[in-house]
C-alpha cells in the first residue's frame, strides 16, 4: 500500500508542471561575427530562443582602442526575446563585442566577438581587452607539444628506426607512449581552447560554462584547427587501437601519415600563418621546424625510455639507426629555424631587445646545449656501441635520459614562444622625390 | 550548416538499436551460445568504441556552449573506453578483469553529463525531461553494471544493461527540439 502511495505521489510529481526555468541559447547576431561591413550599423542586437534579462550594460560595444560606442542603455524587444543597444556613428575600424543576459534559471549567459566597418576585424581571441595567455596556458601548451610529440616521433621511431623489429615488453611499453601521446593531445587541446576562450571572454570559467564558443570555433584559424585536430586526432587514437587489439602493425602507418598532417594544423593557425609577412614559405619552415622537433624528442624518449629498459638486444642498432636520423632532423631543424628568425627579427638587436628575441635566445642556448650532448651521442657513443662497449652500461642509459630531458624542457620555451609577438617590421621608408630647381 | 541537433540523436539511438538488440540476445540466449560464432562477442563493444568515434563530430560542431562542448567530449571519451576495454578482454590483450568496471564508470560519469548539461527542470520540454530521463536512466544502470562486473554470468544483471540500452535508444528517438511533454511546454521554451 505504501509503494503504491509512493508510486502515484512520484507520478503526479513528474506530471504537474513545475516553474519553468530556462537557459537561452543565442539564436543570431546582427553584426554577426567576423563581419566586414561596408557601412556602419545603428545598434548591435542579439535574438534569443528564450526570453532573457539585460541589464543597462548588457552589451558592451568597443574600438580597438577601447572607447566605448554604445550611444544608450541596452533594452529589450519581441517580448524580452532580442536584446539591442544603439551605437554612436561608429567610424571606419575594428569593434568588439561583448556581451551577458540573464537566463530564467539565473545562470548569466555570455559571449564575445568582432565585427569591423570597411576593415577585416581581428578574431575574437585578439579582441579589445583580451589579455593574452596566462602561465596555467603555457603550461597546456607544453603538455600539447610533450604529447604530439610522444605521439609523432613515437610512432616515427617505431616505423623508420625499430622497422619491425621490436619485443613483446618494448611493443607494450610503445603503445603506452603513443596511447599517451594521443590522448594528451586531445585532452590538452580541449582545455587549451577553453582556456583561449576564456580569455577571449574575460570571465572565469565558472561562468564560461555557459558561453557561446561558436564564433572562436568558427570564425578564427585557432578553432579551425582546434576542430581539424580534436577529429583527426580521435581517428589516430582509433587506428592506434586497431594496430594493439589487432596486433597488425599495418595500421600504425595511417596513424603516423594523419598525425604528420595534423601537425599542419599547428604551423596554419600559428604566427607563421597570420602575421602580415606571412608567406607559404614561413609556413613550410614551421611546419618543417615542427615535425622534425617531434621526430627527435619523440624518438629520444622512445630510445631511453622504450628501448634501453626493455629490448637489450635492440639498443645497438636503435641507437645507431636514430643517430644517423638525428643529424637529418637536426639539420632540417635549425635551418627551418633559422629562415624563421631571420623573417620574424627585422634587426639583430631585437634578440637581446625584445621579448620575442629574449626567449628566442634562451630557447637557442637550450638546443645549443642539447645539440653538443647529441654530438657525444653521436661521435662518442655510437661508435663505442658499434665496438661492443657500453651496450650494458648505466652511464649511457643516464646520458640519453638527461638530453630527453633537456628536449622535453626546450619545449617548455616553445609554448612561450609561440604567444610571444615578433617584433613590427619597419615600414617602408616613401621613397623622397628629386626636386629639380626650375 | 549542422543537422538539427534531434536528428543526431536518432542517430545515436540507431547506435544504441543495434548495441542492445546484441545485448538483449545474449542475456536471452546466454553467453556460450551467443559466443559459439567467435565475431559475435566482438559486436556490442565494436558498436560502442564506432559509437564513440562518430561522437566527436558533435562535440566539436555544436559549441553552442562550453558546456555542451564538454559533455559530448565526455561521452566521445568514456564510450571509446568502454568499448575499448571491452574489446580488449574479448581479443585477450587484457586480462584484468578490473576493466570490467570502465562500464559502470562510463555510465556513471556519462549519467552525470548528462545531468549537469541539462540547465532546465524536468517539465521544461521534451528535450529537457529526455535529458534528465537519461541521466537517471544511466546512473541506475551504473548499479546494474556494477553487479554484472562482479556477476558476469547473471540473467538478471545482463538483461538489466540490455534493457537500460534499450531505455536510451527509446529516449533518443522521442526527442524533439522543441516539444511538450505530458502536454506541457514552458512558455519560454521559446522558439521561433
Amino acid at each position: 500500500m505504501k509503494l503504491r502511495a509512493f508510486v502515484a505521489a512520484a507520478l503526479v510529481a513528474l506530471a504537474a508542471p513545475t516553474s519553468a526555468l530556462a537557459h537561452a541559447v543565442l539564436l543570431e547576431r546582427v553584426p554577426t561575427y567576423g563581419a566586414q561591413l561596408a557601412t556602419a550599423p545603428r545598434s548591435v542586437s542579439l535574438q534569443f530562443d528564450q526570453t532573457v534579462d539585460a541589464f543597462p550594460t548588457s552589451i558592451d560595444v568597443r574600438s580597438a582602442s577601447g572607447r566605448v560606442m554604445t550611444a544608450g542603455p541596452t533594452s529589450t524587444q519581441d517580448h524580452s526575446r532580442e536584446v539591442v543597444v544603439p551605437l554612436r556613428r561608429l567610424p571606419k575600424g575594428a569593434y568588439t563585442v561583448r556581451w551577458h543576459v540573464t537566463s530564467n534559471e539565473g545562470h548569466v549567459v555570455s559571449g564575445v566577438y568582432t565585427f569591423g566597418v570597411r576593415v577585416k576585424p581581428p578574431p575574437p581571441t585578439e579582441a579589445y581587452g583580451a589579455g593574452g595567455p596566462t602561465k596555467f596556458e603555457y603550461v597546456v601548451r607544453w603538455g600539447y607539444f610533450v604529447g604530439l610529440a610522444l605521439l609523432v616521433g613515437g610512432l616515427a621511431f617505431r616505423l623508420l628506426v625499430l622497422r619491425g623489429r621490436t619485443t613483446p615488453a618494448l611493443e607494450r611499453r610503445f603503445y603506452w607512449v603513443v596511447g599517451v601521446g594521443v590522448v594528451g593531445s586531445i585532452e590538452l587541446g580541449i582545455v587549451g581552447f577553453v582556456l583561449r576562450a576564456a580569455d577571449a571572454f574575460q570571465l572565469p570559467l565558472g561562468q564560461l560554462v555557459y558561453g557561446d564558443l561558436s564564433p572562436l570555433a568558427r570564425g578564427t584559424r585557432f578553432g579551425e584547427a582546434f576542430i581539424a585536430m580534436t577529429l583527426g586526432f580521435a581517428v589516430v587514437a582509433a587506428f592506434l587501437f586497431l594496430a594493439w587489439l589487432l596486433e597488425r602493425p599495418v595500421f600504425l602507418w595511417p596513424a603516423f601519415v594523419l598525425g604528420l598532417v595534423l601537425c599542419s594544423g599547428l604551423s596554419l593557425s600559428s604566427h607563421s600563418a597570420v602575421e602580415a609577412n606571412s608567406s607559404w614559405r614561413s609556413e613550410l619552415a614551421d611546419y618543417v621546424h615542427l615535425v622534425a622537433a617531434c621526430f627527435w624528442v619523440g624518438g629520444l624518449v622512445m630510445l631511453a625510455f622504450v628501448v634501453w629498459p626493455t629490448a637489450p638486444g635492440l639498443r645497438r642498432e636503435a641507437f645507431h639507426r636514430f643517430s644517423q636520423l638525428a643529424a637529418v632532423l637536426v639539420g632540417a631543424m635549425v635551418l627551418a629555424g633559422a629562415y624563421l628568425a631571420y623573417e620574424r627579427l627585422p634587426a639583430v638587436s631585437d634578440l637581446w631587445q625584445a621579448r620575442y628575441g629574449q626567449v628566442l635566445l634562451i630557447k637557442s642556448s637550450l638546443v645549443l646545449l642539447a645539440l653538443s650532448w647529441g654530438a657525444l651521442h653521436h661521435f662518442v657513443v655510437a661508435p663505442a656501441l658499434e665496438r661492443g662497449r657500453g651496450v650494458g652500461s648505466l652511464a649511457v642509459s643516464r646520458s640519453l635520459r638527461g638530453e630527453s630531458g633537456v628536449a622535453i624542457a626546450i619545449l617548455l620555451v616553445v609554448a612561450v614562444l609561440v604567444d610571444a609577438n615578433p617584433p613590427a617590421k619597419p615600414a617602408p621608408r616613401p621613397t623622397q622625390a628629386v626636386v629639380t630647381p626650375k | 550548416m549542422e543537422p538539427p541537433a534531434e536528428v543526431v540523436h536518432w542517430l545515436f539511438g540507431v547506435g544504441f538499436v543495434f548495441l542492445s538488440l546484441c545485448l538483449l540476445a545474449e542475456a536471452i540466449v546466454g553467453r556460450e551460445v551467443w559466443r559459439r560464432r567467435a565475431w559475435r562477442a566482438y559486436l556490442w563493444p565494436g558498436i560502442a568504441f564506432l559509437m564513440g568515434v562518430l561522437m566527436w563530430p558533435v562535440m566539436v560542431f555544436y559549441t553552442s556552449s562550453a558546456i555542451h562542448m564538454l559533455a559530448h567530449s565526455t561521452w566521445a571519451q568514456v564510450m571509446m573506453l568502454v568499448g575499448g576495454a571491452q574489446l580488449g578482454l574479448v581479443r585477450g590483450k587484457l586480462h584484468n578483469p578490473l576493466w570490467e568496471l570502465t562500464l559502470p564508470l562510463a555510465l556513471l560519469v556519462s549519467g552525470l553529463a548528462f545531468l549537469i548539461h541539462e540547465q532546465n527542470p524536468w517539465l521544461f520540454s521534451r528535450s529537457a525531461f529526455l535529458h534528465h530521463a537519461l541521466g537517471w536512466t544511466m546512473i541506475a544502470g551504473t548499479v546494474i553494471t556494477l553487479g554484472r562486473a562482479v556477476q558476469p554470468r547473471s540473467t538478471a544483471f545482463n538483461a538489466g544493461f540490455a534493457m537500460i540500452m534499450v531505455a536510451t535508444a527509446t529516449l533518443l528517438f522521442c526527442d524533439r527540439n522543441l516539444a511538450p511533454i505530458f502536454g506541457h511546454l514552458s512558455p519560454l521554451a521559446g522558439g521561433r
